[in-house]
């Protein structure tokens, strides 16, 4: 059927403009493989301003050599938007970020194995207007189902081209890039009858918000659809207010249908789903029943309420090790190169002595070397992750943990942000975003630092050190104390989440609804690709935030100077940090901590880690990699002015438990700031981490004392 | 096998539950769990909490 002309659409900018491509689908539809395999490594990662969800463009080329932008939305199950993510996917749509650029044309990935549910979203995208291409993938996967998904129906459903595709062997590409080169697209024919109670509302809102917020008509409409989907308006109209009397008309509409007991949303909802169950009775045939699929069979094991927990318990196991073992090569080479560079720096590049040099190798090398040693660990967590989502199992992990999590009032999506924390608490808190209630959100955000990170590690292992002297202890002693000091942070956050979800961000139980995607052989080039995406933001992170915090540790360090002559001990206690040192210790005097931990305790606020170095600075010790005993013999020798000895086994053990709980991280400081949009809840994060630390140092160390320790 | 009777509990759930193709008369197996369930809705597999589930009349059409 021929299409009348004004429903054919190019991009109608001048033709030296890139294209703008968005790529929208639901969760576990395979977008990101798509975005991966349409773009390679041509892809920028950013963010969007003001809120923290990934921002990713990257660029196509068409079968002409054409450049096409692409722009990775987050995925969505709808334009009604619950999370973050989703909100930022609706906004882009509806042209309402300034720092995007509107896309011109849409391209839709469905799951060809749940055409239903994918296509809901596809049909309010179609509201919008544009041009838009439908994917179909996962079509191998459909047929091995005993699917028949058949894509000449759909498109003459639909009326716009549909691409069957399978993004994991690179299937279907060609036929893509093909479509996605064409000047002309045609606008969809498909049109929908909105319920009758509904279709006046629509079209007074349509008027209304292209009068009094001008919009273009068809967002106009797509924008009042959407008032009417969601019964939190608020929420929809996000960062862009909605005019007076745009609020009137959409209020006085929902006090009728109240009145009248008409659920509007409801309503909308279904006839959605009325019209894309034809579609898809039309264009998906099934061939007979098929027997249980081989997920079925993995989900039968992997989800079993006794076999689950250990499968689970073996996957973490095997994930810790990873971290703790395969890094520790990786770790020791980053360690020497650092080491090696500084050395440079201070005999060979001419730098002349004096504090620039001291800047350059004590302050921004030290500091920032700290941080990259943890790189390693950080690529193999991440590398991780990427597999068990790649594979579908995460989902899993989180069914299992949810019953556990439900008892402190969180929910599975948790998981995942909190098993992160133990690497680092910066991913793992920038992993909630895809938990939709706010308030969850907001109390993993909170516990999420008290999952012992990799940055305590470092202090853990010199306070074992210093706690258990020497070789005379067996091994045992010193992991128990290690996983001790694990534990102790695990419970405390699940402790935590269960005081806040009871008092402050009092909510609902919590509701999850996940979808479980079938498993699938991970896609190393996705999963490769995340981990570097990762890798670059952490580095970048060292490079900035780090960097110029270690430069002011230093100068706090290194100023006012001492009269010439003075060991590096004294200049230290007399400088800046030692006076703060100073002025700390009359508060964690009852912790057994003197000036000098104070030092370490101030110091390390920049990153935990830190307080090893600043240990090694104040007792004047060199620790050279992991091998810490000149320092732990320093500490062991250092004596109160009365000549009591400082690190006793009590205050080694009660300085453990104030790093298991204190707050001490800038960064994590400035990624809640960011997440939270306040600084409310950071400062609140400060006060009850240190404040707890503070109060069970002191109870285990006056016990202690008590006891005869 | 049952078939989603009625949606209870608060707005933005229920239309999300709906969002998700979980709406008044859909088909739904139940698969497997006790505590967090896992249901077989139009050929994808969701997990519901206890609480999520508690939110979701179904009318039982026979046992498989």
């Amino acid at each position: 059927m021929a299409l009348p002309a004004h429903i054919s659409s190019g991009v109608s900018a001048a033709p030296s403009r890139t294209p703008v491509y968005a790529l929208v689908g639901n969760p576990n539809c395979g977008k990101s493989t798509l975005f991966n395999a349409l773009t390679g490594l041509k892809q920028k990662v950013g963010n969007y301003p003001g809120v923290t969800v990934e921002k990713k463009i990257g660029t196509a080329y068409s079968q002409h050599g054409q450049p096409i932008t692409v722009i990775d939305l987050p995925g969505a199950y709808s334009l009604a938007a619950r999370s973050p993510d989703e909100a930022v996917t609706r906004d882009v749509l509806l042209g309402r970020r300034a720092d995007t650029p509107q896309p011109d044309r849409i391209l839709c990935i469905v799951d060809a194995t749940n055409l239903e549910r994918n296509l809901y979203l596809v049909h309010q995208i179609l509201d919008l207007g544009r041009p838009v291409i439908l994917v179909l993938n996962m079509m191998d996967v459909a047929a091995a189902a005993g699917l028949d998904v058949r894509a000449g129906r759909l498109e003459r459903e639909l009326g716009i081209p549909v691409i069957p595709c399978e993004a994991v062997n690179g299937k279907g590409l060609i036929e893509l890039k093909l479509a996605m080169s064409r000047a002309d697209l045609p606008l969809s024919r498909h049109a929908w009858d909105i319920p009758a109670p509904i279709a006046p509302a629509v079209a007074e809102l349509q008027a209304s918000l292209t009068a009094n917020d001008r919009k273009p008509p068809l967002i106009a409409r797509a924008e009042a659809l959407l008032l009417l989907t969601d019964q939190d308006s608020v929420r929809v109209a996000g960062s862009t207010p909605l005019s007076a009397r745009t609020t009137e008309i959409l209020q006085g509409w929902q006090k009728r249908w109240e009145g009248e007991g008409t659920d509007w949303a409801g309503t909308l909802v279904n006839s959605r789903y009325d019209v894309i169950g034809r579609i898809a009775a039309e264009a998906v045939t099934r061939a007979g029943h098929t027997g249980p699929t081989a997920s079925d069979k993995i989900d039968a094991v992997a989800t079993h309420p006794i076999w689950g927990w250990m499968i689970l318990g073996a996957v973490m196991t095997l994930l810790f090790l990873s971290i703790f073992t395969l890094a520790e090569y990786p770790m020791g080479f980053i360690e020497d190169g650092i080491a090696s560079l500084s050395d440079w720096v201070k005999k060979d590049s001419g730098l002349p002595d004096g504090d620039l040099r001291d800047l350059i190798t004590d302050g921004a090398i030290a500091g920032v070397g700290g941080v990259i040693v943890f790189l390693p660990q950080i690529l193999i967590l991440f590398f991780f992750i990427g597999l068990l989502e790649s594979t579908g199992y995460m989902a899993r992990a989180a069914f299992i943990m949810d019953r556990l999590m439900s008892r402190v009032g969180l929910n599975g999506k948790s998981f995942i942000p909190l098993l992160s924390s133990y690497a680092c608490a910066i991913p793992g808190i920038m992993a909630t975003r895809t938990i939709e209630d706010q308030k969850d959100r907001l109390v993993t955000i909170l516990v999420a630092p008290l999952m012992s990170c990799s940055a305590r590690l470092p202090v853990y292992l010199l306070m074992i050190a210093a706690l258990v002297p020497g070789d005379r202890v067996p091994v045992a002693t010193k992991v128990g104390v290690m996983i001790l000091m694990y534990a102790l942070g695990t419970f405390g956050a699940f402790g935590f989440a269960w005081l806040f979800k009871r008092t402050l961000l009092k909510g609902a139980p919590p509701v999850m609804i996940m979808e479980l995607p079938p498993y699938r052989l991970p896609g190393l080039k996705d999963v490769a690709l995340h981990m570097l995406e990762r890798a670059w933001i952490f580095l970048r992170r060292a490079g900035t935030v780090i960097l110029g915090i270690s430069i002011v540790l230093w100068f706090l360090a290194a100023y006012p100077k001492a009269p010439e002559g003075a060991t590096p001990q004294q200049q230290l206690a007399q400088s800046f940090a030692g006076r703060a040192g100073h002025a700390l210790e009359p508060a964690i005097a009852p912790l057994g901590f003197d000036w000098q931990i104070g030092i370490g305790l101030i110091s390390s606020f920049a990153a935990r880690e830190v307080f090893v170095s600043t240990m090694g600075v104040v007792f004047n010790a060199e620790s050279k990699d992991d091998d810490t005993t000149p320092l732990r013999q320093a500490l062991l020798a250092t004596k109160w002015p009365d000549g009591r000895p400082l690190f006793t086994p009590l205050v080694c053990f009660t300085l453990m438990i104030f790093y298991v709980f204190a707050m001490q991280c800038v960064s994590t400081v400035a990624i809640v700031r960011r997440e939270t949009n306040s600084w409310r809840w950071p400062l609140f994060q400060i006060a009850y981490q240190t404040g707890t630390a503070w109060i069970l140092s002191f109870i285990v160390y006056q016990a202690g004392r008590a006891l005869g320790f | 096998m049952g078939r989603v009777r009625e949606l209870s509990g608060d707005a933005s759930f229920c239309q999300r539950v709906r969002e998700m193709g979980f709406g008044e008369s859909a088909f739904v197996t139940k698969v497997g769990g006790s505590g967090p369930f896992i249901c077989q809705v139009n050929g994808t597999r969701i997990a519901l909490s206890h609480a999520a589930a508690m939110g979701i009349l179904v009318e039982q059409l026979g046992r498989r």
